[in-house]
């Protein structure tokens, strides 16, 4: 073989599994050698770190069905928290669509008669913190209970109406104490003789909520501990398998970073394949969802629909999901690169 | 280019691998370390590589101090050095081109350089032609042949080798020994640890011998 290579020769140096890394400028041999300048330094980094991407796909890519379930098993985890996590955003918003529905009911005089009761609605449309106001004489107030409790008869030989007037008044906003404080305020009206509020059912979701979003945040620590737990595994058995290969690198001058790098690119794009599946599995799983959903809200009289999976929050999975692949690999390597020093 | 003072290792189980050993290796000799098994010649090329520091004793290479040297600073300072082995350690998923081409990859060069120096370094080691096979296509003598050329093509001022015609018949060992002279006539030192005393005496080149971790010989090979 000639000394001068061919270019299609010289264009497959870059071999598989090469990782050139930047070299320190080393002592000069001759007066003539000005060192590596930094254009070539950073030319070399920017190789090296390519190759080790190429080095790291081209391994993933020998193994593609080992791959494959290795970015399935994590994707998963991935994907069971931030499902729920997902599916509990959605709750909050039939939640938050039903606290707009929150109401304040101000029982009237019963000599408070329809006049009086509208000039109510007015002042109280006039309140800061009130988005609605609506007032039911007890004349409605009589036909509908007469309707929803089945006593239409007996209510009949009553001598007279027993029922209030009522305005309901639908707040702006549903924070406890600002309600609390409204209600106080719509009760010190004239003609006014109870205001109720009814906040139970909104305190239950929220605790309810709340329990579900450490339900989660729990089961994120505990699938994120096993997800770097698989993919340390998985990248111990990598270096396992290049232990020679390691060693040798060693010996020949390679830094613990240069040796390191590979590995650490194969953590990342397990994450990226495994973010990609876990997205594509919450997609799927929710617009699969979806159908029943909107069957069972159909029922209620809703148009509920689950949403499906936002872009920022997929963006946000793929990256967390690369991010804890890199880490998880570093862990991993970091507790082995110790053994594998050149014996 | 290596100076040994009063330089002892030993290990944590109380073996002494090498007893305050002193000598001095001038740039560019070649040098024959020898001694049974357990003599401490391996002690020796892993205290030069680094793998292992000395207890006490003052051990220089190149003018640093490897007693004191970082562990940051030992893969800049193995650059420096080539190693060749008995068994080889090829990399046997790796062409034959690839396989030498690994330190000038870790030295970040380009790829037309990476190219010329494998040619050059095949050339040397009158491998020209096996460029594209695999380690596992070549006999022991090739493949041995390159470990040398990946020892050499980044052109080390210190070429190590251990044992490194153990498993050659011996037409192929006066061969391999005929490289490394060719390395050393360029300027390279070579520090050979071998027990083929045969061959060490018709080479004529320096040698030191070691008896139980001590230096017991330093003369030329053959007198």
């Amino acid at each position: 073989m000639s000394a001068t290579r061919s270019p299609k020769v010289a264009d497959r140096v870059a071999p598989k599994g090469s990782e050139p890394q930047p070299q320190r400028p080393r002592k000069r041999r001759n007066d003539d050698d000005d060192g590596p300048d930094f254009s070539s330094l950073l030319r070399a980094w920017i190789e090296s770190h390519r190759a080790s991407w190429t080095d790291s796909l081209r391994r993933l890519g020998k193994q593609p069905i080992g791959s494959f379930f290795t970015c399935l098993v994590m994707a998963v985890a991935l994907s069971l928290p931030m499902g729920l996590s997902l599916l509990l955003k959605n709750v909050e918003r039939l939640g938050g669509s039903w606290q707009r529905a929150a109401q304040i009911s101000l029982y009237l005089d019963l000599d408070a008669g329809e006049r009086e009761g509208q000039a109510l609605v007015t002042q109280i449309k006039g309140l800061s913190g009130v988005a609605q106001a609506e007032f039911v004489s007890r004349e409605q107030a009589l036909g509908e209970f007469q309707q929803q409790s089945g006593l239409g008869e007996a209510l009949k030989e009553l001598p007279e109406n027993p029922l209030p007037g009522v305005v309901v008044v639908t707040p702006l906003e549903i924070d406890k104490a600002a309600l609390e404080s409204l209600r106080q305020q719509l009760a010190e009206l004239p003609k006014v003789q109870q205001a109720q509020l009814d906040l139970v059912w909104v305190e239950r979701l929220a605790a309810i909520l709340k329990l579900g979003d450490r339900f989660v945040f729990g089961l994120t620590l505990l699938l994120v501990s096993a997800l770097l737990l698989v993919i340390g595994n998985t990248i111990r058995l990598h270096i396992e398998n290049r232990r020679i290969e390691i060693e040798v690198i060693k010996l020949v001058g390679g830094t613990d970073s240069y040796v390191r790098r590979p590995f650490l690119y194969m953590g990342a794009l397990y994450g990226f394949g495994a973010g990609i599946f876990a997205w594509g599995i919450l997609a799927f799983g929710l617009d699969w969802l979806n159908d029943a959903v909107t069957g069972l809200s159909g029922l209620y009289g809703s148009d509920f629909a689950l949403g499906g999976v936002p872009v920022a929050d997929g963006l946000s999975l793929l990256l967390g999901a690369v991010l804890l692949g890199y880490i998880g690999a570093w862990i991993a390597v970091w507790r082995h690169l110790r053994e594998l020093a050149p014996r | 280019m290596i100076r040994f003072e009063q330089v002892a290792k030993r290990y944590p189980n109380g073996h002494v691998g090498l007893h305050e050993l002193s000598f001095r290796v001038r740039r560019g000799e070649f040098l024959f370390v020898t001694g049974h098994s357990g003599a401490g010649k391996s002690t020796l090329l892993r205290l030069l590589l680094a793998m292992e520091r000395p207890t006490s004793g003052k051990l220089l290479l190149a003018g640093q101090d490897l007693g004191q040297i970082t562990n940051a600073q030992i893969p800049f300072l193995r650059r420096q050095i080539g190693v060749v082995f008995q068994n080889h350690q090829l990399l046997f998923d790796r062409t034959v081109f690839n396989n030498i081409a690994l330190p000038l990859q870790i030295l970040g060069l380009s790829k037309p350089e990476i190219a010329k120096k494998v040619d050059s370094a095949l050339e040397r080691v009158a491998l020209a032609d096996k460029a594209e096979l695999y380690p596992g296509d070549l006999s022991t003598g090739q493949q041995q042949r390159v470990g040398i050329a990946r020892a050499i093509v980044h052109q080390p001022a210190l070429l190590l080798a251990d044992e490194p015609t153990g498993n050659l018949d011996p037409r192929l060992a006066a061969e391999i020994m005929g490289v490394f002279e060719d390395i050393n006539r360029l300027g390279t030192s070579v520090l050979i640890a071998s027990h083929d005393l045969a061959l060490i005496a018709r080479m004529r080149h320096r040698m030191l011998t070691l008896q139980r971790g001590r230096l017991i010989g330093d003369g030329e090979a053959g007198q």
